[in-house]
């Protein structure tokens, strides 16, 4: 699969934010991306659709970021779905949580077009897939 | 970026590799549940005619009423996160500032580099309509071929100017997504502090004055803790307030 296909689900409650990452994906090569505003919505979405990489926030209502990775990794369909993480502290505690569960990665807002590029190429690179 | 915060990046991303590369190797394990460990009993051995006992006995359950109708630590929590308060508003106000400041700066950059290409553009177009007037020589011909290439040569570089500059402003923007999650924080601290204020003016109403309250004060949802829309509704607390004669 061409990583610049890639159809990306970007999970975050303020749209502002969401509408800043889908610009950020378009920048760096990534064009193909849906939104939901809370673990709950992305899940339906993610069920419901062939999605292939997931950028979520972690404070959301209804479902935050850690629960939605949680029912994820223990989906049989969407358990391979690479994660990023997106978290306003670098906190110890969340950043070893994330990993725990299973995040592909994590990035610290407010972050660059570079960081996001990198990471980016940092979990693809996991995967052997060629960044776009 | 200083030295210390990239130091302080590299060893959080190296903590990250490490957990997650431990996840990967081994099993999944259910985290055990830590057992709660149980009350202890109160003593049964002490003399009741003591009193010492009687009187820590008194305090204690003075101490407890206290606890029970939530004050000592309900107020005093919504009193501390004042500061609190104030901090996170004052974070907002130097996170918006800079915003705006950011954005400006990306907004006259952008304006400057649009004048250029606009002056530019100008000046060649003037040229070439003098030529189309049959006003230039063959020189003159041959130079304004190579300055019009040498500008749409130019233009990709230039229009990638503008773009980063645009893309410098939709950046600058992050601050609502940071500023709003505070103002969500400080919304919940006023309100609880409104909540236990009421709570703390229908307990203490003189009997004189219970009357004029109504019954969906005293039970509703202003005083029930386990309903989830407390005080959502302003118009019940200013009802409230209006029928004490406040």
């Amino acid at each position: 699969m061409n990583a610049a296909d890639m159809k990306i689900l970007i999970v975050d409650d303020f749209s502002t934010m969401r509408r800043i990452v889908r610009n950020l994906l378009k920048e760096i090569g990534y064009a193909n991306a849906d939104e939901a505003e809370d673990g709950q919505v992305a899940l339906k979405m993610l069920r419901g659709s062939n999605f292939d990489f997931v950028v979520s926030d972690l404070n959301m209502p209804n479902m935050d970021g850690f629960e939605l990775l949680r029912q994820i990794r223990a989906d049989e369909k969407l358990k391979a779905l690479p994660v990023l993480l997106v978290t306003a502290e670098a906190r110890k505690e969340d950043i070893v949580t994330a990993a725990q569960i299973g995040a592909s990665g994590y990035i610290v807002k407010p972050f660059t077009k570079a960081t996001l590029e990198e990471k980016f190429g940092k979990i693809l690179q996991k995967l052997g897939l060629q960044a776009a | 970026m200083t030295q210390t915060t990239m130091e302080a990046d590299s060893d959080m991303e190296a903590l990250f590799e490490r957990v997650a590369s431990e996840r990967a190797c081994a099993p999944a394990t259910i985290k055990a549940v830590q057992a709660v460990p149980t009350a202890q009993p109160v003593g049964a051995e002490s003399d009741p005619f003591d009193v010492f006992q009687r009187v820590g006995s008194i305090t204690r359950k003075l101490h407890d009423a206290l606890r029970e109708l939530g004050y000592d630590q309900a107020i005093g929590q919504a009193v501390n996160s004042l500061p609190d308060t104030r901090a996170r508003l004052t974070y907002i106000a130097t996170l918006t500032g800079k915003a705006a400041e950011r954005t400006l700066n990306a907004v006259e950059q952008g304006k400057a580099m649009q004048e250029a290409l606009r002056a530019d553009a100008a000046r060649l177009s003037a040229d070439w309509e003098r030529l189309y007037g049959s006003q230039v020589s063959a020189e003159e011909f041959r130079k304004l071929g190579q300055e019009t290439r040498d500008f749409l040569g130019g233009l990709p570089a230039r229009t990638a100017q503008t773009d980063a500059q645009l893309l410098e402003i939709m950046m600058a923007q992050d601050f609502h997504d940071l500023t709003g999650q505070t103002v969500q924080r400080i919304a919940k601290i006023v309100q609880f502090l409104e909540e236990q204020l009421v709570k703390l003016l229908i307990d203490s109403t003189p009997p004189d004055k219970r009357s004029q309250l109504k019954d969906e004060f005293l039970n509703g949802p202003v005083v029930d803790p386990t309903r989830s829309d407390v005080v959502a509704d302003q118009g019940q607390v200013d009802n409230l307030l209006e029928s004490l004669g406040f």
